[in-house]
């Protein structure tokens, strides 16, 4: 081989290996940093290409769902018709009542980009960041329930933990607050890696099949009474001193289109918004 | 910059807005994955350090979306960028079958690489992925990356003549 072909050989094998070295030093890097790293590519090489995801997954739902869309639009706007009148008349017997202004929740709305890749599975891309208000450890909810957890946070966006994710969390208690324990990601084989444990529930406290588990509002980070998911079977195996179930999830994170991320504060009264919703976290 | 490697650059930003529009309309759990098609089309035409850089660069913006396992697509992509370079004498020809097997195992060993370095997936799951999602995305994968090559090959070949 002539002098300088192999000279370019080397330097090919030389930038080949810094590029991979680099790499594993990403993989290895603790948490933080790598979260930094990451939120830095997102917000600055990435940030057009994820503005096209989010355009690409809002123009999907708009063809797959045009005409519920359609439906909805019709009642909602037949519902806003009363609307103006109801809520004067709710101001006037509050005001006659004595009771003060309605609880309102801090949101932020969201668009959910769920991807359907390899290292997909634990998180989500979420369209709303630090210029809409979201903090880091707030919770992320849809319509049937929680989803998971803020993790980063970028300007114009962030990234959720959700529940498959082997690190998440969550202090649970059953919907009539007779049972407390932790709901995690159950790791089982096939396809009852798709569901979740709740652990560490005192031997007393036996939950029928069907019940639903709710967060209990312990911890500070997800309020009381957002659906978790639905008792379908008691695990056996584990210590006599206390119960673990086997739950079958209220939200499908793949499924999880529009969310919303709470904010930190004031969530009292938030387990009334599931409790006007008979369907949600019931058996499908 | 070369005509040509303006032209490559546009077939890697085409791919790249493919994956990020494309993919998620689509929706499939084995979906075509455009930045291995994308890497791939660099890597027979370049030296394999720069086929490794460019795949580092992909997979970093790969990555970024998907910080769990930030490092992993990186990883994955400069091996497979630089494999791709340094065997393109003995797999690139222009036999279409020959270019499919060649799209169909880079994306293998895409999957393979990314899962051996996130070390996420095990048991059953992991079984799932290497035998059902990995082959039937590396085969779409291989499908459309023969369509690419097959539009883009007459462009960048005339521009090297």
């Amino acid at each position: 081989m002539p002098r300088g072909a192999r000279t370019d050989t080397r330097a090919d094998t030389a930038i080949a290996a810094a590029c991979a070295l680099v790499a594993l030093i990403l993989l290895v890097l603790p948490d933080a940093p790598r979260a930094r790293t990451a939120g830095l590519v997102r917000g600055t090489l990435v940030a057009p290409l994820v503005t096209l995801q989010q355009r690409a997954s809002l123009a999907r739902r708009a063809f797959s769902s045009h005409d519920s869309l359609v439906l909805i639009a019709d009642s909602v706007l037949r519902r806003s018709q009363r609307l103006d009148e109801v809520t004067s008349e709710n101001v006037r017997l509050r005001g006659l009542l004595r009771l003060s202004e309605t609880i309102r929740w801090d949101f932020v709305p969201a668009e959910a980009l769920v991807g359907r890749g390899l290292g997909d599975d634990n998180t989500v891309l979420l369209s709303a960041g630090a210029r809409s208000g979201v903090k880091r450890l707030s919770a992320v909810v849809a319509t049937d329930g929680l989803v998971g957890m803020v993790q980063h946070v970028d300007a114009n966006s962030s990234v959720a933990m959700v529940w498959p994710n082997p690190e998440l969390r969550v202090s649970a208690t059953s919907a009539d607050g007779t049972a407390f324990g932790i709901v995690t990601a159950h790791q089982g084989p096939g396809a009852e890696g798709y569901l979740l444990e709740l652990r560490g529930v005192s031997f007393r406290s036996k939950l029928p099949l069907g019940s639903v588990v709710v967060s209990s509002g312990l911890g500070g980070v997800y309020p009381r009474g957002i659906p978790i998911g639905v008792v379908i079977e008691e695990l056996r195996g584990t210590a006599g001193w206390e119960r673990s179930y086997l739950l079958r999830p209220a939200v499908r994170p793949p499924d999880v289109t529009s969310v919303l991320i709470l904010q930190p504060g004031n969530t009292a009264g938030l387990d009334s918004v599931w409790r006007a919703q008979p369907d949600s976290s019931r058996p499908r | 910059m070369s005509a040509r490697s303006v032209s490559i650059m546009i077939v890697v930003a085409l791919m790249m807005a493919l994956h990020f529009t494309l993919r998620p309309v689509l929706d499939w759990r084995a979906g075509v994955d455009f930045l291995t098609i994308a890497v791939l089309v660099v890597a027979v035409r370049v030296r394999p350090g720069v086929a490794a850089l460019v795949g580092f660069a992909v997979g970093i913006v790969a990555d970024a979306l998907a910080p769990e396992s930030f490092g992993a697509g990186a990883l994955a992509m400069t091996i497979v960028g630089f494999a791709a370079s340094r065997l393109k004498a003995a797999f690139f020809a222009d036999n279409v079958l020959i270019n499919a097997v060649f799209v169909f195992v880079g994306k293998v060993a895409f999957d393979l690489i990314f899962i051996v370095a996130e070390r996420r997936l095990g048991g059953s799951g992991l079984a799932w992925q290497l035998l059902l999602w990995t082959p039937l995305s590396a085969v779409l994968t291989a499908l459309v990356g023969l369509f690419v090559m097959s539009v883009v090959r007459p462009t960048l070949e005339r521009r090297r003549g």
